[in-house]
């Protein structure tokens, strides 16, 4: 049909074209995914349908009496006698530690010695199907000594003396950090206009349509196990797999067939990865475990509700001079990312906005809740709701639009930061004068008729970080090319497909590279065996990454074949150029050949070329850059670039029943260059549907002894197509010229902005500023109730 | 996630059925689209030892009209039937957009008016237009017919006035009388895939005049444990010219009628205040629809 | 207990023995190994699993099999023309971008595909209305609503 979006590539003007490093073919093109073909058919192979000879069922029983209890006794006989049941598996069988970040691993299989959350795992089955899986399930008795449950972190720490979920975290704390840049107190002596607040954000998970699942199948002959997961981090997953079954990592493959979104969820290994290997080597027969949509709900590590307290100060030009950050967070039972995302919550002060003076003291609390963990814009999302409706209500303190007070504070290219994070290249400015002038802001705010509103807020993220989750020096990404005769270019990476479109703008920057069309380009990943090695998807790392990787592996066969075609074509190698499936001279015409028959004449003389290429990034150090001290969990934030965003929300509020309505969304980014500009309008408008969601309907609840009341889609409420509003995307010209390509990231940059965008869109319409989300309803009525009362004062006669 | 083995029927005639009905007794469920039943029986909130299909009885499905005497919908038919039927968006609004904002559209393919009803949750979405509309049930049985109001049939919270061996079979929707108009609206927390935290039907008849109500009748839903029929608001209305002020006097003689409770869904609160939005609006549209009749 | 019934699925006569209570959904995927078919929930929540069942938009993870004896029943790979080649409606997925991890994608298409049989030519109300029972949490909806407009506007010209 070609009827998707096509915009120009980017082409400058005014240079010779072999001079323009921005005189892309393939990169720019909005070219359909690769992948869409098989998954409009229906023929996508995801775990769940892939079916092994001999293959047989695992289920996880639940502990669905309590949040917190110690495990008596576990009775699995009556399991066991069931007919068509094969083995029984219980916690204290593999009992190893895993976690994504070593230092905390903390987590088992399934639960050992006690439960710490309703629905922890606490003993499997194997079975012949599904449904006797399921049978059995429920014939294995255990016996538990409920415990007091902690619900909220500070009563967690209140009461950590009396009641203890890890024996080596006393306080009920996973960890706390404080960093502390410049003079705070000092700073906020000068500034003119100093605000306060207190901010609380609530409990959203992913959602991702494809519950886990798992198929492991082990041999016994060759003791080599063969993983197949819906997972983003089929390295990390590898990783703990060895640790939990004690196997090398040699002896262990890990394959991802299609995956069915992440979102951050599946960047950890998962219960039903682990029983599936556990049962599969216990019983020497392929096992798999798929998850329900319960499973989910109860394992699943979402995003961390946080209680901040937050101050921050300008002066009386309106410039940012010190932020005060405290935050508390609800890690939920188990370590898992929380250590990363409590650090990155305290470097999301730093930018977009120059900074001078900064404290963050964070602590992340163990509760009987669910583990909390990665989700999309890992660590940023809560800050960033505070600090953008602060600027916003700072910007109406001085008198000024806020979009004023943020283009006066806002970052530039090559700007460093109070902890040394670096930012190579920024069009930060250039995302909020288009999202402005685009949506009719200035002329819009404070002006709407009272129920409708319009706000503005603004957001970065990295596009990838720059440490491992554990000590390691190895490149974050390699890629290998092969080309030959027989499979064209085929590039091998260990990287994860998970739906964000990896796979198809990888072959962009290949055919871009080696100057051959996307069409031509095979690509291999989620594979750790086949791949080259890759450390997964989050952190929106991949197409800075694996671009970096694919250039410097392209480079090398482009040399290759140069002097090949140079000896063909009798001129200098270094004159020519590989475009559009051929290989010419920059400067004679005449020199031209066909790079298909280059390659031919290379693989017929020499063999087939294969290169690998690496990417590394920088490792810049968490410093304070006055005094040059180390900062504690300061490493974190860093990235090799960063993305920006502005997002303007139009919304009208029912003032009667308190329904938020989102009309219009006007947005701009900041994403480098747009390897696929349709792909990338398709993750911003995602994220925004994403996090409006979670500003407005999305959240998980539970009762008062922490059981789960909706872990089901009826009852947690994701935005349907009737919630979606009218949204105006925009990708702002930029290119980073110390990026491959010019890249940075989409993925999750644009959902930074849509909490305080939309909040502050409220405040506009209602004149009411909430300090909270889910903004529900019931909120926005009892917020409108409260201001009536106050407008018609106290009666006493006081004015108040 | 898997229900209980059970033994299923599938009657093609209505004798069947009611035998089948009679013969099983407790031990078996009446499916009618099962959007509901088999929900609750995966959840084990229900597990029947029988399932009798009534969904391939020809005489239990289908919309007839007839001039001047009125509807009969049989309770096999699809929601999705009613929503998209002329005659009953013509007819009986309300019913009609009721039917369409259940869950979602393969809900309202696969889902029944009469299972709307036997499910008697009181978030239902048809039963509250339908009372407004001055429904009833016919109740079949080998024994013959019973025929009772449907604010009669639906007793409490999942509760019924089935007895062993009957059927609900049809509903029985009077003509619309001449200067009248139905509305119906809800409220959730989105606008679709919703369990509605109240929803409401008003069915206004206005005099020759176009502005003094000859009757009303206002049916909320979701807070109470069956449709809840307000007495209030017709004693205000009925009789009097239609006004701004009477209607606010009408929204709030329904919100003390309402007995909302607290759920996962919103608070007592929340529903009480909705329950007077809700009436205030539909009051008044029902009524300027009622003035273009 | 199990009692053989006959589908007709994408046009070819399947007869499955089947338990009273198994779903559609499991019968399409593991019995006839169609897999194309998602299932996202299991509670009719969620919408990846719908199927058409004599040509309306049914959730086959809380249909009984049973109930469908003898019924036609489509599933996306019904979709695909005879030839391989997409049809307008998968066509406008793929090139438009409506399609992201693709997990929701098959039940998106078959509700589409319902939607599109009943209403040739819907309004972008008639889109939001009749598809609110299939999330996605990829794409935002815009680009699914984009395609189902290029696809219905493709058909009405003729191209199958």
């Amino acid at each position: 049909m070609g009827a998707w979006d096509q915009r120009e590539n980017y082409v400058r003007e005014g240079k010779p074209s072999y001079l323009d490093e921005r005189r892309f073919t393939q990169v720019g093109r909005s070219v359909p995914r690769i992948d869409g073909p098989a998954k409009a058919k229906g023929e996508a192979v995801y775990t769940a349908d892939m079916v092994l000879p001999g293959m047989v069922y695992g289920k996880i029983k639940r502990c669905k009496e309590y949040a917190h209890a110690n495990i008596k006794k576990i009775d699995c006989s009556k399991a066991l006698a069931l007919p068509g049941v094969l083995a029984v598996l219980t916690g204290d069988e593999a009992p190893n530690k895993w976690g994504i970040v070593p230092a905390s691993a903390n987590e088992t299989a399934l639960a050992v010695g006690k439960v710490r959350f309703y629905g922890e795992g606490v003993a499997a089955v194997a079975a012949i199907d599904e449904e006797t899986a399921e049978a059995a399930c429920d014939l294995i008795e255990v016996e538990y000594e409920p415990l007091p449950a902690l619900l909220d972190p500070f009563e967690s720490m209140a009461r950590a003396g009396e009641v203890n979920i890890h024996e080596n975290a006393p306080d009920n704390i996973l960890h706390k950090g404080d960093q502390i840049y410049g003079d705070v107190d000092k700073a906020f002596e000068k500034c003119e206009y100093i605000l306060e607040k207190e901010f609380k954000t609530g409990r959203p998970q992913h959602g991702y349509i494809e519950p886990m699942s798992a198929v492991a199948s082990y041999d016994t002959q060759n003791g080599l196990l063969h993983l197949w997961a819906s997972s983003q981090v089929p390295h990390y997953l590898h990783r703990q797999m060895s640790i939990v079954l004690e196997m090398p990592m040699s002896k262990i493959r890990v394959t991802l067939p299609a995956v069915g979104g992440g979102f951050g969820g599946k960047g950890e290994a998962a219960a039903s990865e682990f029983v599936a290997c556990l049962l599969s080597r216990k019983i020497g027969r392929p096992v798999k475990v798929t998850f329900e949509r319960a499973d989910v709900f109860y394992t699943s590590k979402g995003r961390h509700p946080c209680y901040m307290k937050w101050k921050i100060g300008l002066d009386k030009d309106g410039y940012i001079q010190a932020v005060d950050f405290d935050n508390t967070m609800d890690k939920g039972a188990y370590a898992g990312w929380g250590v990363v995302v409590m650090f990155y919550t305290a470097s999301m002060v730093h930018l977009p906005y120059k900074v001078p003076n900064a404290r963050s003291l964070v602590r992340n609390v163990y509760t009987n809740l669910p583990t909390t963990g990665a989700m999309r814009g890992l660590g940023g999302v809560q800050p960033r709701f505070a600090m953008e409706c602060m600027l916003d209500e700072l910007a109406e303190m001085m008198g000024i639009s806020p979009y004023e007070l943020k283009m006066k504070n806002a970052i530039d290219s090559g700007y460093t930061a109070i902890n040394n994070m670096y930012v190579p290249h920024t069009e930060y400015k250039k995302c909020l004068q288009t999202a402005v002038e685009k949506s009719g802001y200035l002329e819009k705010h404070g002006k709407l008729p009272f129920g409708k509103g319009i706000g503005l807020a603004g957001g970065y993220y990295i596009s990838g970080t720059a440490y491992t989750l554990y000590q390691s020096y190895k490149p974050h990404t390699s890629v290998t090319l092969k080309v030959d005769t027989e499979g064209g270019v085929t590039v091998l990476c260990a990287a994860a497909e998970i739906g964000q479109g990896c796979n198809t703008v990888m072959a962009q920057m290949a055919a871009e590279a080696l100057g051959v069309h996307y069409e031509d380009v095979h690509v291999q990943t989620g594979d750790t065996e086949i791949g080259s090695f890759d450390l997964g998807s989050f952190a929106s790392r991949l197409t800075y990454a694996s671009g970096y990787a694919i250039n410097e592996a392209a480079r090398e066969i482009n040399f290759k074949l140069r002097e090949m075609a140079g000896g063909l074509l009798g001129c200098r190698a270094d004159h020519l150029e590989i475009k559009d499936r051929m290989i010419y001279s920059m400067f004679e015409p005449k020199f031209k050949i066909e790079w298909a028959t280059v390659v031919q004449k290379y693989v017929n003389s020499v063999g087939a070329l294969s290169a690998v290429g690496h990417f590394s990034p920088p490792r810049r150090k968490g410093i304070d850059i006055i005094t040059g001290n180390r900062i504690q969990g300061a490493n974190i934030g860093h990235s090799p670039t960063f993305g920006f965003s502005c997002q303007i929300h139009e919304v009208e509020v029912d003032v009667e029943t308190g329904r938020v309505y989102v009309k219009k969304v006007t947005e701009a980014g900041d994403c480098g260059t747009a390897v696929n500009p349709m792909s990338v309008d398709g993750q911003v408008e995602g994220s925004i549907m994403f996090n409006m969601g979670a500003c407005l309907y999305e959240d998980m609840k539970f009762d008062a002894k922490g059981k789960h009341l909706n872990p089901n889609f009826h009852d947690y409420k994701c935005p349907t197509f009737m919630e979606m509003p009218d949204m105006d995307t925009n990708i702002v010209d930029s290119y980073d010229p110390t990026a491959p390509f010019g890249v940075k990231e989409t993925g999750e940059g644009a959902v930074q902005p849509t909490f305080p965008a939309i909040t502050n869109a409220i405040y506009d319409a209602i004149g009411v500023r909430f300090y909270q989300v889910p903004i529900t309803p019931e909120m926005i009525l009892k917020a409108l109730k409260e201001k009536k009362e106050k407008e018609a004062g106290c009666g006493c006669g006081c004015g108040a | 996630m898997f229900m209980n083995n059970f033994e299923y029927f599938a009657p093609k005639t209505p004798g069947e059925a009611f035998e089948l009905v009679g013969r099983l007794g407790k031990k078996a469920k009446i499916l009618a689209g099962g959007t509901d039943l088999v929900i609750l029986m995966k959840d084990k909130i229900v597990s029947p030892e029988c399932l009798i299909d009534i969904t391939n009885i020809e005489e239990f499905e289908g919309i007839k009209y007839e001039p001047g005497k009125g509807m009969v919908i049989g309770a096999t038919t699809k929601n999705s039937e009613v929503q998209y039927s002329e005659i009953v968006k013509e007819k009986y609004y309300a019913l009609a957009y009721a039917a369409g904002e259940i869950g979602s559209s393969q809900v309202r393919h696969m889902g029944t008016i009469g299972g709307n009803s036997c499910n008697a949750s009181p978030s239902g979405e048809t039963p509250t237009p339908l009372v407004a509309l001055g429904a009833k049930v016919i109740v079949s049985s080998a024994a013959g017919d019973r025929e009772m109001p449907l604010e009669d049939f639906i007793t409490g919270v999942r509760r019924i006035d089935l007895k062993e061996g009957e059927i609900l079979t049809k509903f029985v929707l009077p003509e619309p009388a001449p200067k009248s108009a139905s509305r119906y609206a809800y409220m959730g927390a989105r606008d679709a895939n919703e369990i509605d935290c109240v929803n409401m039907a008003v069915n206004i008849e206005l005099e020759a005049d176009n502005q003094t109500v000859k009757s009303v009748r206002l049916v909320m839903g979701s807070v109470f444990v069956r449709p809840l029929v307000s007495a209030a608001v017709p004693a205000l209305l009925n009789g009097k010219k239609f006004s701004d002020e009477l209607v606010e006097k009408a929204a709030e003689a329904a919100q003390g009628e309402a007995k909302p409770i607290t759920d996962i869904r919103a608070s007592e609160e929340y529903r009480h205040t909705i329950v007077g939005v809700l009436a205030r609006r539909l009051l008044k549209e029902a009524f300027a629809a009622a003035q273009e009749v | 207990m199990k009692q053989l019934i006959s589908l007709e699925i994408n046009g070819h006569e399947y007869d499955v023995p089947v338990s009273p209570r198994d779903v559609l959904a499991d019968v399409i995927r593991k019995k006839v190994g169609l897999t194309g078919t998602k299932k996202g929930c299991g509670m009719g929540d969620c919408g990846a699993c719908t199927v058409l069942v004599e040509d309306k938009p049914v959730l086959s993870c809380i249909t009984l099999a049973i109930t469908c004896n003898g019924k036609k029943v489509t599933t996306v790979e019904g979709l695909t023309l005879p030839d391989g080649q997409l049809n307008p409606l998968q066509a406008a997925f793929v090139n438009h971008g409506a399609i992201q991890c693709g997990f929701c994608t098959p039940g998106m298409l078959m509700s589409a595909s319902g939607l599109l049989k009943r209403t040739p030519k819907p309004t972008l109300y008639d889109i939001k209305h009749e598809m609110s029972g299939n999330i996605c949490r990829c794409t935002g909806f815009k680009r699914i609503i984009g395609a189902i407009e290029l696809a219905s506007e493709a058909m009405s010209k003729g191209v199958k």
